[in-house]
């Protein structure tokens, strides 16, 4: 119980910052906001051609975005030497963690929920509304694994010099598997697949590589925070 | 087998009268070593004030006292509880102010108390909190952003946030820099107010400030620890002389 209100304290302190100053947000929606209009000039606006890419484009967005707000989740905590303050406070490292980690998940899921009816306008031919429950659940998954991995390697990477530089090169190698099944995932959704064994499949996979992911970083908190 | 209560009862007078206990402490940043075999003791309700020069090791000391850097060797007792054995009960009992403030700038006063009082579990936040805005003076601005606060008061505010949980145990790194007089005022206030049943470690490079409230002073250089006396013993005059050679020595 103590714990729960804890970890509730460390994200409404990360999100009334953030709406305060709104420096995470802005940064990631403007992003997400460039690719599209980048790809729209790249591959012109022929919805019908797009569509079986859509799910690819939507992750190489989606992903370089999330390591934007990474890279900017700790830097309160680091620059004002906040991060002392939590080490100092009675609460289990895991704690800390689940804080941060719900953060970020969130902080992505707003961005995502604001673009991706303007992606879907723009890429997207086939209505893929009937299945938004399976959609939602692919990207709820698939930002589950972001979080999980990139909250931990986040930390990682703060104490090292070149922290902007150190998530991408930690981050994507252990994230593609889980990129891949985004991908299949969601991009089959998008493009009203018939057969839906290979998206089910993929959901699967998420979920395991959710779970695998998260008792590790849970286990490695403390070692991680260590000095 | 004899059972003697009364070995029982020693063992728990002598548990109770030292705070915090240190012995043969060592710690090094890769090569270089920081702290050099250090040992000392201090008893509840003391205040040991520790001067030295810059570089010496003494906000390392202090960062492994409360739990934030690891030794790399010796035996360190808080509150009879050794660092690695339960971390985070000795976090609940102390209370650190540091060259930085620990508070986030874009929280207002009232807030970066209420997260702080959250994560410590202080019962009775909301008063607490009051009480605490009260003594430092910034009930008139609680509801302002930290960012918007000078220095002095940031500092005056890490003050209330470091003692909203009632620790028993305070480590001050250079409190008083960065104060003008008056908040220099309060935080002497404070810092009587609850002597006696609170046990206190300060770094200090101000001889008054450092003698007027200790009662054990002690020098660090170079890691080790070259001078350690009770204030009742102390020829400051004597003191003065070491204290002023030891920081020539090393500039
Ligand atoms: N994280 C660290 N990594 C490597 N070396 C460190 C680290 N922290 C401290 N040191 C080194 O340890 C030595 C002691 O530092 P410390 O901060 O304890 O000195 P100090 O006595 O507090 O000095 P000052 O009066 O300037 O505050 C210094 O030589 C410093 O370079
Ligand atoms: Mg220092």
């Amino acid at each position: 119980m103590s714990s729960l209100r804890q970890i509730a304290a460390i994200l409404k302190k990360d999100i009334i910052s953030e709406l305060r100053t709104k420096e995470m947000l802005t940064s990631m929606f403007l992003f997400v906001m460039l690719t599209m209009v980048i790809f729209n000039y790249a591959f012109g606006a022929d919805r019908n051609n797009l569509t079986p890419f859509g799910g690819g484009m939507l992750w190489i967005t989606f992903l370089f975005t999330a390591i934007l707000g990474l890279n900017r989740s700790f830097v309160h905590e680091k620059d004002e030497g906040c991060l002392e303050g939590l080490l100092l406070a009675p609460v289990d490292r895991p704690v800390i963690y689940l804080g941060k980690m719900t953060g970020n998940l969130i902080f992505l899921s707003v961005i995502e929920i604001v673009t991706l009816p303007i992606f879907t306008v723009f890429f997207i031919s086939h209505n893929y509304f009937p299945q938004i429950g399976w959609f939602i659940i692919a990207l709820i998954l698939s930002n589950l694994g972001i979080s999980a991995t990139g909250t931990l390697l986040a930390t990682i990477s703060i104490n090292t010099k070149t922290r902007d530089m150190m998530l991408p090169i930690l981050f994507l190698p252990i994230i593609i598997p889980l990129l891949i099944g985004a991908v299949v995932s969601t991009g089959q959704i998008m493009a009203g697949t018939k057969n839906f064994e290979s998206v089910y499949s993929s959901l699967k996979f998420l979920g395991v590589y959710d779970i695998i992911f998260l008792l590790i970083s849970y286990g490695l908190y403390d070692f991680v925070l260590g000095e | 087998m004899t059972f003697s209560p009364d070995l029982f009862g020693l063992k728990e007078t002598k548990k109770i009268t030292t705070e915090i206990d240190v012995v043969n402490l060592n710690k090094s940043f890769g090569k270089r070593k920081v702290l050099d075999n250090v040992s000392f003791q201090v008893k509840k309700g003391g205040f040991l004030s520790i001067f030295g020069p810059n570089g010496a090791g003494k906000t390392t000391l202090i960062k492994i006292l409360s739990t934030l850097v690891a030794p790399t060797s010796g035996k360190v007792l808080v509150s009879g509880i050794s660092l690695d054995d339960d971390p985070t009960l000795i976090r609940k009992k102390i209370g650190l102010i540091s060259h930085s403030p620990l508070l986030y700038p874009d929280l207002n006063a009232y807030e970066n108390l209420k997260f702080y009082g959250t994560l410590y579990q202080v019962p009775h936040l909301e008063k607490r909190i009051n009480f605490m805005l009260d003594k430092v003076e910034l009930s008139h601005r609680r509801y302002d952003l930290v960012r918007t606060f000078s220095k002095g008061m940031q500092q005056r505010l890490a003050i209330a946030r470091v003692l909203l949980h009632q620790p028993a145990i305070l480590f001050l790194d250079e409190p008083h820099s960065g104060l003008d007089p008056h908040a220099v005022d309060i935080l002497d206030g404070l810092i009587n107010d609850i002597r006696g049943d609170h046990t206190f470690v300060m770094i200090t490079h101000s001889l008054e400030k450092g003698i007027a409230l200790a009662d054990v002073v002690m020098i660090l250089e170079n890691g080790k620890i070259i001078f350690y006396q009770e204030k009742e013993h102390l020829d400051s005059d004597k003191f003065r002389k070491i204290y002023i050679q030891t920081v020539k020595g090393e500039s």
